[in-house]
């Protein structure tokens, strides 16, 4: 069951921040071609129109979409100053809360990310040169912040799992 | 318990936090959640931030940069042009004494040039020029320690993420203070190079001397590294003339490396996943960092704690040169137990507005500068200082034969090279700031 859920948890964390990923290259790409489009000027090219914009909001679902990884490989950065002096149990004891202050966070924030992208579709703001409607950027950041929630749950099952004496 | 009084017990609660190994990012969102409902008295002030806190802080044209260059690096990585950078500064120095460690310290500083992270750097050059150092001999000691130096000027050389947090927080101009972290940089990879030469000598942790290679083959083996000429100079080249913005720069580089990796055959799928996952690690990391940091300053700014130092502090009458003093010191301190982006983005809205309010007879843009590069400095040093030195890790762990011991032994060196040099640029603020002046 354990190990059914690390999969299921791993390969969600993994394929959206691989889907970011994509996501970041075609930005590059998006940006490479819009500023041979705007040096070539003279020949009727152009940058791409919102180019700026594209790139923002793309790099808001990006990062959004990062966040399940970061979780799931451990990647928060940390003072482990005293790790080696603390014993066995705090430390897993640590991880534990550590699991479940960034279940809290993941929760809250998508909670209030959902509240900010219902405030955006009812007053219908839209971005200044696409046109674009701001709550859909919202929505898009909703996809990463769901995967956080199930794999910081994931996560805190398994630092519980480590405390209680399971495999480490 | 008055504002000012939570604003300043949090910061020993946050450290106890951190030294029960709480993630850095979200204990600083706590605390920042916790403090901020202490002083308002409900929760309700950050709940309602953070409907558009998290989104504007992600989605932020200036911040976008990031994962840019992270990216850059994991390319530059991957690429195989480590090799070549090594090989073309062995070319160059082999013949010296020390000279291959020297070279290695070369290569970092050309690595650093494409990428801007230390961690990269150092991971990457290690595994490429520590074997060839044990290979001709050097000691693990002096080998460990040049490459952990050396790591660092991943960041001290532009392009460097944690300068581009630096001039986001301060507002400044971002592509002035890659300029201005120019001469610094390689005032840097000099230090270090002259430190092995000194070392070789009165240590004899030095191994093999190659044979002085001729001008022609010198400049073949520079000129075999090209594309990492080329990348640095369109991207940092790009940004000083304005012709493209550092975010624009930052995808350009990120083209430009993927394309050098492309080519020497090593994108396939699983390095490009590989290079995904790696740049989305940092990134997350990164950013639940920042905001943390943005929650944590939102909650010392609504205590007026920041305000009140900067007035208490310009009203001591201290002395400009012994506030910097104690808060470089203070910097040395904390890096040795934090990452220097973290302690970045807690400690400058703090320290920035007190240093800014001092008089250096220097013009406020200059200062912010000059500041920026000088705190670098001081919180890389903690990459390469015991016990946390990440650095230190890093290579270590690629040299099994050598102890983490004589790692720590063989880095010290290079810390006194680092503290030399924090004092000459900060007596002489025209090194730092002698290139900004001519090129603007």
């Amino acid at each position: 069951m354990y190990a059914f859920l690390d999969k299921t948890a791993g390969f969600l964390a993994r394929t959206t921040a691989l889907i970011g990923g994509i996501v970041l290259l075609l930005l590059v790409a998006m940006t490479c071609l819009s500023i041979t489009g705007r040096s070539l000027s003279f020949i009727g090219l152009n940058q791409i129109k919102g180019d700026f914009e594209l790139m923002e909001l793309g790099v808001g679902f990006v990062i959004f979409s990062f966040l399940p990884w970061a979780q799931y490989s451990g990647g928060h950065a940390r003072v482990d100053l005293f790790a080696t002096v603390m014993p066995l149990w705090m430390n897993r004891l640590a991880d534990v809360a550590s699991d479940l202050l960034l279940l809290a966070i993941a929760v809250i924030v998508g909670w209030r990310l959902w509240l900010g992208m219902l405030d955006k579709k009812s007053y219908g703001e839209t971005t200044f040169i696409l046109q674009w409607p701001v709550w859909e950027a919202y929505l898009s950041g909703l996809l990463g912040m769901s995967v956080f929630v199930i794999v910081a749950l994931f996560c805190t099952l398994r630092s519980t799992r480590s405390l209680l004496g399971g495999t480490p | 318990m008055s504002n000012i009084e939570i604003g300043l017990w949090s910061f020993p609660v946050l450290l106890v936090l951190l030294f029960l190994r709480v993630p850095i990012g979200p204990a600083m969102a706590l605390i920042g959640f916790g403090g901020t409902w202490l002083v308002t008295g409900t929760p309700m002030m950050t709940l309602s931030q953070l409907k558009n806190l998290t989104f504007g802080t992600f989605a932020n044209y200036s911040l976008s940069i990031i994962p840019l260059f992270l990216l850059m690096g994991q390319f530059a990585t991957i690429s195989g042009m480590s090799r070549g950078l090594f090989k073309a500064a062995e070319a160059w120095l082999g013949h010296l004494k020390g000279g291959i460690a020297m070279a290695a310290v070369g290569a970092c500083a050309g690595f650093g040039s494409i990428c801007g992270s230390s961690l990269a750097t150092a991971a990457t050059m290690g595994q490429v020029a520590l074997p060839e150092l044990r290979r001709y001999g050097y000691s693990g000691r002096l080998a460990t320690g040049a490459l952990a130096a050396g790591g660092t000027l991943g960041i001290l050389i532009p392009p460097s993420v944690v300068l581009v947090i630096y001039a986001i927080l301060t507002e400044q101009n971002i592509a002035k203070l890659f300029v201005a972290a120019m001469i610094p940089g390689l005032l840097a990879a000099f230090g270090y190079m002259v430190t092995i030469a000194i070392m070789v000598r009165i240590q004899d942790g030095g191994g093999q001397v190659l044979d002085r290679q001729p001008i022609l083959a010198r400049f073949k083996a520079l000129i075999a590294v090209w594309p990492v000429l080329t990348i640095f100079l369109v991207v940092v080249g790009g940004i000083y003339l304005g012709v493209f913005t550092p975010t624009e720069a930052a995808a350009i580089g990120a083209a430009g490396t993927a394309i050098v990796a492309l080519v020497s055959g090593q994108l396939g799928w699983t390095n490009t996943a590989e290079a995904i996952l790696g740049t989305a690690k940092s990134t997350g990391m990164i950013f639940m960092i920042i905001l943390g940091a943005s929650l944590f300053n939102n909650f010392l700014a609504l205590t007026q704690l920041p305000q009140n130092t900067a007035q208490w502090v310009g009203a001591q009458g201290f002395s400009p040169w012994f506030v910097l003093a104690v808060v470089l010191v203070l910097y040395l301190v904390f890096g040795c137990i934090m990452d220097s982006l973290s302690m970045i983005l807690l400690t400058v809205p703090i320290f920035y507005p007190i240093m800014a309010g001092l008089d250096f007879g220097m013009a406020p843009d200059d200062f912010g500068l000059w500041f920026g590069i000088l705190v670098l400095i001081v919180v890389e040093v903690g990459l390469i200082t015991p016990p946390v030195g990440m650095n230190l890790f890093i290579i270590n762990a690629l040299a099994k034969d050598t102890p983490i011991s004589e790692t720590f032994r063989g880095t010290l060196p290079f810390v006194i090279a680092d503290l030399v040099r924090v004092v000459i640029l900060t007596l002489l603020p025209a090194l730092t700031l002698g290139l900004v002046w001519a090129i603007y």
